[in-house]
């Protein structure tokens, strides 16, 4: 299956947390590939703390493959390369792990025909060889957006299933931005239809992800004055409101991650060592990118509503 | 420029397979196999029956010009062609083969393209070829802008791939692999010798052989697109087995168990045809890589686990379901 994570503005937490959710799927046994396309800021390397395996890669990148200068795009196994000492004891029983990085310098591009054939290729080979791959886009109606719609309606990749992750934070201008970037005129469902999907199959295949989501419960927020309490309960409720309206509400959210501390500092894995021995990450936050991760999978949480 | 006569003989010959399952629900039949690889018009597919389904494309030519990949840094030029063929085996697995041979001399200049033409498979250096060096080179992987067979290989891969019979909806998920080879001639009066067969990376194997003078590169590819044939059936049963969640605590979903193995049963076992294709002489190379590590032995152990597994699952889950005491 192809996961394409997108989201309206850059800050929403959408890389960050498909790194997070292609990493949890892969401790459950499957082959992961984490494709980035977000062509003007890779950030996957960061993420996956492999930045030593980066060097020498600015000509070989995603970029460079799109554009017929290399043959084969750069493959790094994250749990063999990686950095970060807890990942590179690869997990007994887990899938593989590989990152399919940007080229260092590449910025956004005009897509051409033969451009796309290439995506096609390339996101046909990883279905065939990975269970799931999660494609990083750039944010905002970008061409990583459109190429991915145009390839996703050829007729090589009629039988490639496919699902969208609309990553939002939760604000009113991030709701109203999430709903536009894909209810909008030329939205990815109207552009989608555009270039010839379904329309009730592409809504279908559509769900968000609200990141970095404050609980007004949370032991966070414990120390503030009451009236800071009630003030939070009311934005949380007019938001609510807001998203319904927008047509993002909750029957279209796969999940909801918390605000988490460690998140707003550093771009990371957020690992079950994080959670139990150094405490630095919350429970809740280990426990909604595992279960987003499980629903990705799980139909009753798609179709047509 | 008098055209030459002649080229001396080759002292250096090598090439990379890439090896995939075929993405398509069902095998292709042999109609629909000679439909795939019909890559010329003007020349026919090779179709065979027995001892199996398998059919091989027209060779198609790539003319090169560029540095020779060498160890010791040397750059030397070279000019030719490279060819290249696809193959299906049972209609199931596929495999893009390019390669070329070298003489030890060329000439010093560039000459006309037409005499390089009339050289099929012939990529000849400017000056004297550093044989040892090219050949650490090509299987140590070359530089970007170097001679690269498997980048030919690739791009016909990828040409395949486009083609409008495949559905692309494999029966399971595989990786692909590459295998590079380079043969060195070997000293008189020996037989062809099976010097090194290494695992590389995850997805590549490199094949360093010896080969009595004038055997011919076809049929060196040949012994090395059954060699990476064999070992990506080896190296994609033995993943299959690994994402195996064996024992009591996955005995509730037994059913993933026959999910996983199934498709080895439907579409891989019956492909264990170690030489099947391989002239007489070379196909003697099989021999050292039977003994160790032991192919066949191997591929023995993975079909019993494999039938093993089947069986158990057969049995009623309320008898197979029992904890072995402590």
């Amino acid at each position: 299956m192809l996961v394409f994570a997108a989201s309206d503005k850059g800050g929403t937490g959408r890389s960050v947390t498909s790194a997070n959710l292609a990493y949890q799927r892969a401790l459950t046994g499957d082959h992961v590939a984490y494709v980035d396309f977000d062509f003007g800021s890779p950030t996957a390397a960061a993420v996956f703390d492999v930045p030593g395996a980066m060097r020498g890669t600015e000509e070989r990148g995603l970029h460079s493959y799109l554009e017929g200068e290399t043959a084969e795009p750069v493959r790094i196994d994250v749990w063999r390369q990686t950095e970060h000492p807890l990942l590179r004891a690869r997990p007994n029983q887990s899938g593989r792990l590989v990152l399919f990085p940007g080229d260092a310098g590449g910025g956004e591009f005009a897509t051409g025909e033969e451009a796309l054939e290439r995506c096609v290729d390339l996101l046909l080979k990883l279905n065939n060889e990975f269970d799931v791959t999660f494609v990083d886009l750039s944010a905002g109606r970008s061409y990583a957006v459109d190429m991915v719609l145009d390839a996703t309606a050829h007729p090589r990749m009629r039988n490639v299933p496919f699902r969208w992750l609309v990553f939002h934070r939760w604000t009113r201008q991030h709701v109203i931005a999430a709903s536009g970037l894909v209810h909008a005129e030329h939205g990815i469902i109207g552009g989608g239809v555009e270039r010839g999907h379904d329309e009730d199959e592409l809504r279908a295949a559509i769900r968000f992800v609200r990141a970095a989501v404050p609980d007004p419960e949370s032991p966070l927020w414990s120390q503030g004055s009451t009236a800071q309490a009630t003030w939070m309960q009311a934005c949380d409720e007019a938001l609510r409101r807001l998203a319904a309206e927008q047509r993002i509400g909750d029957s279209v959210v796969l999940g909801i991650v918390p605000l988490e501390p460690i998140l707003q500092w550093q771009e990371q894995l957020i690992t079950e060592e994080d959670v139990l021995s150094t405490q630095i990450a919350n429970k809740e936050t280990l426990e909604a990118l595992e279960e987003i991760a499980r629903r990705l999978t799980d139909d009753t949480h798609w179709g047509r509503l | 420029m008098a055209p030459r006569q002649s080229t001396p003989p080759a002292v250096l010959a090598c090439g990379e397979i890439r090896t995939c399952l075929l993405p398509a629900r069902q095998a292709l039949d042999i109609r629909s196999a000679a439909q795939l690889l019909g890559l010329r018009a003007d020349e026919r597919v090779l179709l065979s029956e027995r001892p199996g389904l398998y059919a091989r494309s027209p060779e198609t030519l790539t003319g090169v010009d560029c540095p020779l990949p060498s160890a010791n840094g040397a750059r030397v030029r070279a000019v030719g062609t490279v060819t290249a063929h696809a193959a299906l085996t049972e209609g199931r697995v596929l495999q893009t083969s390019a390669h070329c041979r070298m003489p030890g001399t060329g000439p010093d200049q560039r000459r006309p393209w037409g005499e390089y033409l009339v050289r099929p498979g012939v990529v000849e250096p400017l000056g004297k070829l550093p044989r040892d060096a090219v050949a650490q080179g090509v299987l140590g992987g070359p530089r970007h802008g170097d001679l690269d067979v498997g980048l030919i290989a690739d791009g016909l891969l990828t040409r395949v791939l486009r083609h409008p019979l495949l559905d692309q909806r494999p029966p399971f998920r595989s990786r692909p692999t590459r295998l590079r080879w380079a043969a060195l001639p070997a000293a008189p009066g020996e037989g062809p010798a099976l010097e090194r067969f290494t695992l590389a990376e995850d997805e590549l194997r490199t094949v360093r052989l010896r080969v009595p003078e004038g055997t011919a590169g076809a049929d060196i590819a040949a012994l090395c697109d059954d060699l990476a044939l064999h070992d990506w059936l080896l190296t994609t049963v033995v993943r299959m087995l690994d994402g195996l969640r064996l024992g009591a605590g996955a005995a509730h979903d037994a059913g993933a168990v026959v999910r996983t193995l199934r498709p080895a049963v439907d579409h891989l076992l019956h492909l264990w045809m170690p030489g099947a294709r391989v002239g007489r002489e070379l196909a003697a190379l099989w021999d050292p890589l039977e003994e160790r590590p032991g192919f066949t032995r191997q591929w023995q152990a993975l079909v019993q686990r494999i039938r093993d597994q089947l069986t158990l699952h057969a049995i009623p889950a309320a008898h197979r379901e029992v904890e072995p005491a402590p």
